[in-house]
């Protein structure tokens, strides 16, 4: 038999066995090569309904949440709206409610609210994938992370990836960190103090404050955007300062005399927490991690179709 | 009415027949004989193991009336009540506009003197519990106010606080805070923690309760009076107050029976009946709190009842309303919590020191005292359907659970209930 999901969501990283995560990168190895082939399409989700759900602002992760549904020759929906549709008068619930009723098969949200994906699988019928929640999970991008450093490293076992940056308000550090471990590997986060939890440590990474002392302990830096929207209270004083003490550029990185793989979720701040001619250097896998992500996306929405 | 308890084993530390099995007839509303029944009775109410306790009081109560009469008013909340086993209940003034005219607690003293259960209003120290401007305390006291309190709101201006607790000295009053710096506590959803941390949420620091407990207490020393922290929920504020105590300052605290049922770890269900502010702490605190509890810190239970309709609960976490509906399932929480025996000894807590700190006067279990009581069973079991609820809102955890320990039937101002 076919090997399968444990879930029938992918609400969170917290909740898949480590055979759920092979079992997505291996998928997206298989989708992966459908994408460098002439003709880019599959059959799989064929009658298959997905509506994409945006609650907030995304430009990539929808984009590759569609090509890769389009590329399963699934039909798709949209629907975006920017800020909470409750303030609308409306509730997520209803909302939801009166796209399902359209008979859609699957949905794929992003949204504000922590576990809002959460609530909603306990109203409605359809598979549902998180497509980032608030500050809780972003598990696709966790998924296609670990692809990429996968890929570039041969494995994840033993790695050492360090996250970097606003780790208070990130879904994808927190969905990272439960992926890498369950993958094997250590995990860092390194930022000013007032961005990390106060709790961290008890997940299991280690802490580290001083950027070049993060830099020289990992093979895989990890950095995050910084999320000034999410802060409605001043963790720091200037992004001047913060690209000065926590900014990667290409000096400080030629000074370890180490090949560091180059990370980063996007969209880049350019010249804050990375510079430039570090972001699009030779081991910069920025771009790989977007391509790698629609194949991702195709193995999460195929194998969730599986499980009805 | 004339009724016969057949059977009851009286719980109560100050009655003559304390931890005796016996009956007891009551005739409109007297308390006529107990042992030796000679009268005849209209109505007999008997059962296995029950006991029976002066009527239970709950120093916590928000009634949402005026303002939320959508989630319930003084009618279904004291319909709960009575339910939950209370014959009298001190209604938060978490209401809009606030309790904070003489009009406002007359009102409510006078509507439910005569009622099955008796509503005592605390007043708002501050107009519109905004923090700024001392109601007038006097009056309102005259009228029946029984404390003051800004509801769910802390009295977080240093000097409102000061100026309130010397002002309530002229009629010797009492302060009620909610100790929170709002500051420290911005967007928080749940225990900030290990599990807050996996789940994203920001997180109610102990420090935010601490800090405010130890300023109050330092401005007490200042002071003087007397001030009662409503719903405790870190063990380092119970330590503060333990000291105080010792120190000879006149403080106390309550803490509500589900910061005893429940700990952080229901919340990653997201389960927005769980929202409750204070939040739900550890495991290992609970445990502290129990510590606290047998030491006397602790000196009162509440329900800290917070009604809250559908469209305020089936919502997104964070954009859900905090508050747990908790009259009726006060028995069945504390009884889940500790074991029949040590529940037994913590009856004071709603029953006696309530009344106590809030100068009410105390029923009795004795021949030819007015009959304020509680009868229940700590071994029936029941389903806590929504059908039944007499809430007007459903917003427990519990709903649709079976739990144990129930209200059998409650006495007071000559009116009986039986459940």
């Amino acid at each position: 038999m076919e090997q399968q999901l444990s879930v029938r969501h992918l609400l969170g990283i917290k909740d898949l066995k480590a055979q759920d995560i092979q079992l997505i990168l291996d998928t997206a190895d298989n989708f992966k090569e459908v994408l460098n082939r002439p003709i880019k399409k599959v059959p799989s989700l064929r009658d298959i309904t997905i509506a994409n759900i945006f609650f907030e602002n995304s430009t990539r992760t929808r984009l590759s949440f569609e090509l890769a549904e389009k590329r399963l020759s699934a039909d798709v929906v949209n629907f975006s709206a920017s800020g909470s549709s409750v303030k609308k008068g409306e509730t997520l619930l209803d909302t939801v409610n009166n796209i399902l009723a359209m008979k859609v098969d699957m949905v794929v949200m992003r949204h504000a609210s922590v576990g809002s994906p959460h609530f909603l699988s306990r109203h409605i019928q359809a598979n549902i994938v998180n497509a980032g929640d608030g500050t809780h999970e972003h598990p696709t991008q966790a998924l296609l992370d670990a692809f990429s450093i996968r890929e570039k490293l041969g494995s994840l076992e033993g790695k050492k990836v360090c996250i970097f940056g606003d780790i208070l308000h990130s879904r994808v550090a927190l969905s990272n960190i439960f992926c890498l471990q369950k993958m094997g590997a250590e995990v860092m986060v390194c930022g000013p103090s007032t961005l990390l939890p106060r709790h961290i440590r008890d997940l299991g990474v280690k802490v580290e404050l001083n950027l070049r002392k993060a830099l020289e302990w990992c093979d895989v830096a990890n950095v995050l955007r910084i999320q000034l929207e999410r802060q409605t209270i001043k963790y720091f004083p200037s992004l001047r300062e913060y690209s000065l003490y926590y900014g990667i550029n290409k000096a400080l990185l030629d000074s370890l005399n180490k090949e560091i793989v180059i990370m980063h979720p996007g969209p880049i701040n350019r010249g804050v927490e990375i510079t430039s001619d570090v972001a699009d250097s030779a081991h910069s896998i920025i771009l790989d991690q977007v391509e790698n992500g629609v194949a991702v996306r195709m193995a999460v929405l195929y194998l969730l179709s599986q499980k009805k | 009415m004339n009724v016969l308890l057949k059977d009851v084993t009286i719980v109560d530390d100050r009655s003559s027949w304390k931890g005796k099995k016996v009956s007891v007839g009551i005739e409109n509303g007297i308390i006529k004989e107990i042992g030796n029944i000679s009268g005849t009775y209209d109505r007999v109410l008997e059962g296995q193991e029950l006991m029976l306790s002066v009527g239970w009081f709950d120093m916590r109560t928000t009634m949402g009336e005026p303002g939320t009469e959508h989630k319930e008013d003084l009618e279904t909340a004291s319909m709960a009540a009575a339910r939950g086993g209370f014959t009298g209940i001190a209604c938060m003034p978490n209401t809009k506009p606030a309790i904070q005219t003489k009009d406002a607690v007359a009102y409510l003293r006078s509507r439910t003197a005569q009622a099955l259960v008796s509503a005592y209003p605390v007043a708002s120290v501050t107009l519109n519990n905004q923090g700024k401007d001392l109601t007038e305390m006097i009056d309102l006291h005259h009228a029946g106010a029984v404390a003051f309190s800004d509801g769910d709101q802390p009295i977080w201006h240093t000097d409102v606080l000061l100026k309130s607790l010397q002002y309530v000295q002229m009629f010797d009053g009492l302060v009620i805070n909610h100790a929170e710096d709002h500051l420290l506590t911005y967007g928080a959803q749940m225990n900030e923690s290990e599990v807050s941390t996996r789940l994203g949420f920001k997180g109610f620091p102990y420090l935010a309760e601490e800090l405010m407990v130890a300023r109050d207490l330092r401005i007490l020393e200042y002071t003087g009076g007397r001030i009662h922290f409503a719903t405790i929920s870190s063990p380092g504020s119970l330590e503060l107050i333990k000291n105080a105590k010792k120190n000879g300052l006149q403080v106390t605290c309550d803490m509500a029976a589900y910061q005893l049922a429940f700990d952080e770890e229901h919340v990653q269900g997201f389960d927005t009946n769980y929202k409750v502010n204070p939040p739900l702490r550890t495991k290992a605190d609970i445990q502290q709190f129990w510590k606290y509890i047998y030491e006397g810190v602790v000196d009162i239970l509440v329900t800290d009842h917070i009604p809250q309709d559908t469209e305020s609960k089936k919502l997104e976490f964070d954009l859900a309303e905090f508050g747990m509906n908790s009259l009726e399932t006060f028995f069945p929480m504390l009884l889940a919590s500790c074991d029949d025996q040590t529940f037994l000894t913590l009856l004071p807590k709603f029953t006696r020191a309530p009344r106590t700190l809030l100068k009410l006067e105390q029923p009795e279990i004795e021949i030819g005292k007015t009959a304020d009581l509680t009868l229940f069973s700590c071994v029936d079991e029941w389903e806590v359907k929504p059908s039944e609820m007499r809430s007007r809102s459903l917003n427990t955890p519990l709903l649709g659970t079976k739990v144990k320990g129930k209200i059998k039937a409650v006495f007071h101002n000559q009116k009986l209930e039986t459940f």
